[in-house]
C-alpha cells in the first residue's frame, strides 16, 4: 500500500511541476518577461497599454504584467525573490531600495545604461539619485512625486480668504489654519479644520515643516537621526501647537474616526500630498488647486521622492527587461504614464508639455509640481528604511493622540531609531 | 473510547486513497510551516540572503523588545475579557434561541450574520458607530444628555473592541449551544417540572451540567481565537503604514517578518505564541478531565 501512496504521490509532482514554471523563451526565438508593480486596477490597464505598445515594437518580447495593490504586492515580491522565482522587472519605492539592492537580488543596470548613454539625459536629475550606489544604477525611476499644498477652494472662498501663494510661511499657513477651523453646525464641536498632514509618514507629513526650520531627518551616511535635533524641534513644536493649542488641526483619535482621507472627506481645508492623490480628488466632488509648500526660517522645503523599476538579478533575460525599462523613460511610455495621471513623469520634455501640465478635464496648477523640485530634499534612502520609519511614526503616536510629551518622546524616538540604523550598517 | 465501525481490507485502501489529498496538504502546509519556523527561529533570515545561525539570539530578544512585551500585554487582556464573554452570552442566545417562538429562525440568522460578513467591511461600520465627534453611538448618548466617549482612545480603546469582537463571534458560539441544547433529552425537563423545579433550577441542574461539553469546545476555540485576533483590530485601530494603536501578537509576528525583514524573530514569536496557546490547552484537558460531563 505504501508504494501506491508512494506512486501516487510521484504522479502528483509530475503534474504540479507541469504547471510551474512561466517565465522563459518558448519556439520561435520569443521571449517572455515578467514585470510586476503595486497599483489600482486602472493602473493595470494603463500598463496594459505601454506593454501593447512596447511589443508592438519589439515583436521577439512579450511581457506578462501583475498589478498588486500596495500591501500585497511587497508580501508577493519578498515571497517570489527567496523562492528564486521573482518577476524579470519589479517596481521599487526609493526610500526601501537598498533594503533590496544591499541584499544582493537586484541586477547592476549600469553597463546597460552605459550603452544607451542618451537615456538619462533628459531625466530630472533629484529622481535618479535614490537610484544610484557607488557602482552605478541598480534601478532607474519612472515617475516621481513632489509633495505640495493641495487645499480646497471651496473653504477658502466660503471663509473670504485669498488662496496660498508661493510666498507662504509656515506661519501664514497657520494663521490660515486656525482661521478656516470652524463649527459649521454650532453643536460645540469641530467640523472643518484648517489643516492635516500625515502624522504617520513623514513624506505628506512632517519632513517638509523639519527641512524649512533647518532640520533634517538622518546624517548623510545614515548613522544618527537628527529628528531631534534643534531646529527639528521647532518644526515639531509647531505641528504640535498647531493641533493641541490651535485646535486646527485634528488629533489621532479624531482623525481615526474619519477612516481615510480628510481632505477627500471635505474635513480638511489644507493638506500636503503628492501627485497620487490627484485622480481621487478630481471625482471628490470640490474645487481644490495646489500651491508649493510654505518657508521656513530656512527657506523654503519640500519632499521628492520617485518610484521605479529595478531588475533582478536572477533574470534570464536581462537585455529584453532593460529594453522595457527604457521603453517606459521614453517619450511614448512617458507620455501614457502621464495620461495615467497618478504621478509626474520623469521625462523633462513630457513633464514640461501640455500632455503632463494640461490635463484633460483639470484645472490643477501642475506647474507647481515641477517648480517644487528646485527646492526639494529626497525622501531618505537608507537599509532599514520602514522599521526606522516604524520607530518614528509608531512612537509619534502617543504624541499626536495627546498622550505623551513631546519632548520626551523624540529623546526616547531617537535612541531607538539609532539602534534601528546600527542594525542595518 | 470506541466509535464507528472499523474499515476491512480492500476498505482500508480506498480510505487511505481519499484521505491522501488532505495529508498531503498537511503534511507540507501545516507539518512543513511548523518545521521550518522552528528552524527558521535559530536564525537570523531577511529572506532575500541565506539564514545565518543566530543560537537563542531571537529568543533572547523576545524578552528585550518593549513592542512585543506590549503586544503580549494587548493579547493577554483581550483574550481575559473576550473568552468568557463569548462564552456566557452566546451560551444565553442559544438558550433564548431553543424555544419554540415566532420566527426563530430569522432571529438565529440575524445573531449569525456576523460570522459570514466581511470582518473589514463591518469593522468600518463600527468605525462610524465609535466616532468621537461623529459616531452614532456618541449621538445616541448625547441626545440623552450623557457625556460623549472617545471610545477608541486608549483608555477605553480595549472595551470597544471586546465589543466588536464578542458581537462578532457570538454567532458561532450560538451554533456550538445549539447543537448541545438540542441533545439534551426531553424527559429530563418534564420529569423536573413534574418534582416542581423551576425554570432557573432546571437551568443550573439540567441544562448547564449537561452542555459542559459544549462550554469546554467553545472556550477552547474562543482562547485559540483570542489569542488569533487581528482582523477588527487592526481595522479599528489602524494609523498609517500599518501601525496600530492596539498592536497584538499576530500583529507584531506580521510586522516583523514582512516590514522588517525579521523572519527569524518572528519565527521566535510565533513559537512563543504557540507555547502560550499549548500550555492553555493543557490547563483546559486538565479542566476538562475535572469538570465535563460526558454522558
Amino acid at each position: 500500500m505504501i508504494r501506491k501512496i508512494l506512486a501516487l504521490l510521484v504522479t502528483l509532482t509530475f503534474v504540479l511541476s507541469a504547471c510551474g514554471g512561466k517565465t522563459g523563451t518558448t519556439g520561435g526565438g520569443l521571449v517572455t518577461i515578467t514585470f510586476s508593480a503595486w497599483g489600482a486596477p486602472e493602473e493595470l490597464a494603463v500598463w496594459n497599454q505601454i506593454v501593447a505598445d512596447f511589443e508592438a515594437a519589439n515583436t521577439n518580447i512579450k511581457v506578462n504584467v501583475e498589478v498588486s495593490d500596495w500591501g500585497a504586492y511587497w508580501d508577493k515580491l519578498k515571497t517570489q525573490l527567496a523562492a528564486s522565482t521573482p518577476p524579470d522587472i519589479f517596481a521599487m519605492d526609493a526610500p526601501l531600495f537598498l533594503d533590496y539592492q544591499s541584499r544582493g537580488v537586484l541586477l547592476n543596470l549600469q553597463p546597460y545604461v552605459d550603452q544607451n548613454p542618451d537615456m538619462l539625459k533628459d531625466v530630472y536629475p533629484q529622481t535618479l539619485s535614490a537610484y544610484q550606489t557607488s557602482d552605478g544604477y541598480y534601478g532607474l525611476p519612472r515617475d516621481f512625486q513632489t509633495i505640495v499644498l493641495f487645499y480646497n477652494k471651496d473653504m477658502f472662498d466660503a471663509a473670504g480668504m485669498a488662496y496660498p501663494t508661493s510666498d507662504w510661511t509656515w506661519e501664514d499657513l497657520r494663521t490660515a489654519a486656525k482661521q478656516l477651523t470652524k463649527d459649521t453646525s454650532g453643536d460645540g464641536k469641530i467640523d472643518q479644520y484648517g489643516f492635516v498632514f500625515d502624522q504617520w509618514d513623514m513624506e505628506p507629513g512632517w519632513s517638509e515643516a523639519i527641512w524649512a526650520y533647518g532640520g533634517d531627518i538622518v546624517n548623510a551616511d545614515h548613522t544618527k537621526t537628527l529628528i531631534g535635533d534643534p531646529a527639528a524641534r521647532q518644526a515639531w513644536q509647531l505641528l504640535y501647537d498647531m493641533v493641541f493649542v490651535d485646535k486646527s488641526v485634528p488629533d489621532a483619535n479624531t482623525i481615526g474616526q474619519y477612516g481615510g482621507d480628510l481632505f477627500q472627506a471635505k474635513v480638511a481645508a489644507m493638506m500636503p500630498m503628492g501627485h497620487w492623490a490627484v485622480p481621487g480628488y478630481n471625482t471628490g466632488g470640490f474645487k481644490y488647486d495646489v500651491a508649493p509648500m510654505p518657508k521656513g526660517p530656512s527657506g523654503q522645503a519640500t519632499s521628492v521622492n520617485s518610484a521605479g523599476f529595478v531588475v533582478a538579478k536572477a533574470t534570464k533575460h536581462p537585455q529584453e527587461a532593460f529594453d522595457f525599462i527604457k521603453f517606459v523613460l521614453s517619450q511614448s511610455g512617458q507620455t501614457r504614464l502621464a495620461e495615467l495621471g497618478f504621478a509626474c513623469p520623469v521625462l523633462k520634455t513630457v513633464a514640461e508639455s501640455p500632455i503632463f501640465l494640461q490635463q484633460s478635464g483639470s484645472t490643477l496648477n501642475q506647474q507647481v509640481f515641477l517648480d517644487s523640485l528646485a527646492f526639494a530634499h529626497m525622501k531618505p534612502v537608507f537599509k532599514g528604511y520602514d522599521e526606522w520609519a516604524s520607530v518614528v511614526g509608531d512612537g509619534m503616536g502617543a504624541v499626536w493622540r495627546g498622550e505623551a510629551d513631546l519632548n520626551t518622546t523624540l529623546n526616547d524616538i531617537v535612541a531607538q531609531a539609532d539602534a534601528v540604523l546600527a542594525k542595518n550598517k | 473510547m470506541d466509535y464507528g465501525t472499523k474499515p476491512l481490507g480492500r476498505e482500508k485502501l480506498s480510505l487511505w486513497l481519499m484521505l491522501t489529498p488532505t495529508l498531503i496538504g498537511l503534511a507540507f502546509g501545516v507539518l512543513g510551516s511548523i518545521v521550518a519556523t522552528i528552524a527558521l527561529s535559530f536564525t537570523h533570515w531577511d529572506l532575500l540572503t541565506p539564514p545565518k545561525w543566530a543560537g537563542l539570539a531571537n529568543f533572547i530578544a523576545l524578552f528585550n523588545d518593549p513592542k512585543l512585551i506590549k503586544a503580549f500585554t494587548n493579547t493577554f487582556l483581550f483574550s481575559l475579557l473576550y473568552v468568557p464573554s463569548v462564552v456566557v452570552i452566546s451560551l444565553l442566545v442559544a438558550v433564548l434561541l431553543n424555544r419554540k417562538i415566532r420566527g426563530v429562525s430569522i432571529f438565529r440568522t440575524i445573531y449569525f450574520l456576523p460570522a459570514v460578513t466581511s470582518a473589514v467591511a463591518t469593522a468600518l461600520v463600527w468605525n462610524m458607530i465609535y466616532g468621537k465627534d461623529t459616531g452614532i453611538l456618541n449621538y445616541i448618548i448625547e441626545s440623552f444628555g450623557g457625556k460623549g466617549v472617545c471610545w477608541l482612545c486608549t483608555n477605553n480603546v480595549l472595551l470597544a473592541l471586546i465589543i466588536v469582537n464578542v458581537w462578532g463571534a457570538i454567532g458561532e458560539g450560538m451554533i456550538i449551544f445549539l447543537a448541545g441544547l438540542t441533545a439534551v433529552p426531553r424527559e429530563y425537563y418534564e420529569a423536573a417540572t413534574l418534582d416542581g423545579a423551576g425554570g432557573s433550577q432546571q437551568f443550573f441542574r439540567i441544562t448547564l451540567p449537561l452542555v459542559t461539553p459544549s462550554i469546554f469546545f467553545q472556550t477552547l476555540m474562543s482562547t485559540i481565537n483570542a489569542f488569533q485576533a487581528y482582523d477588527y483590530i487592526y481595522m479599528l485601530t489602524r494609523r498609517g503604514q500599518g501601525d496600530s494603536s492596539f498592536p497584538v501578537v499576530v500583529y507584531s509576528i506580521y510586522r516583523n517578518a514582512w516590514t522588517f525583514f525579521n523572519y527569524g524573530g518572528a519565527s521566535a514569536q510565533a513559537i512563543e505564541l504557540a507555547i502560550f496557546i499549548i500550555l492553555l490547552m493543557i490547563f483546559y484537558l486538565w479542566l476538562e478531565r475535572r469538570y465535563v460531563v460526558y454522558e
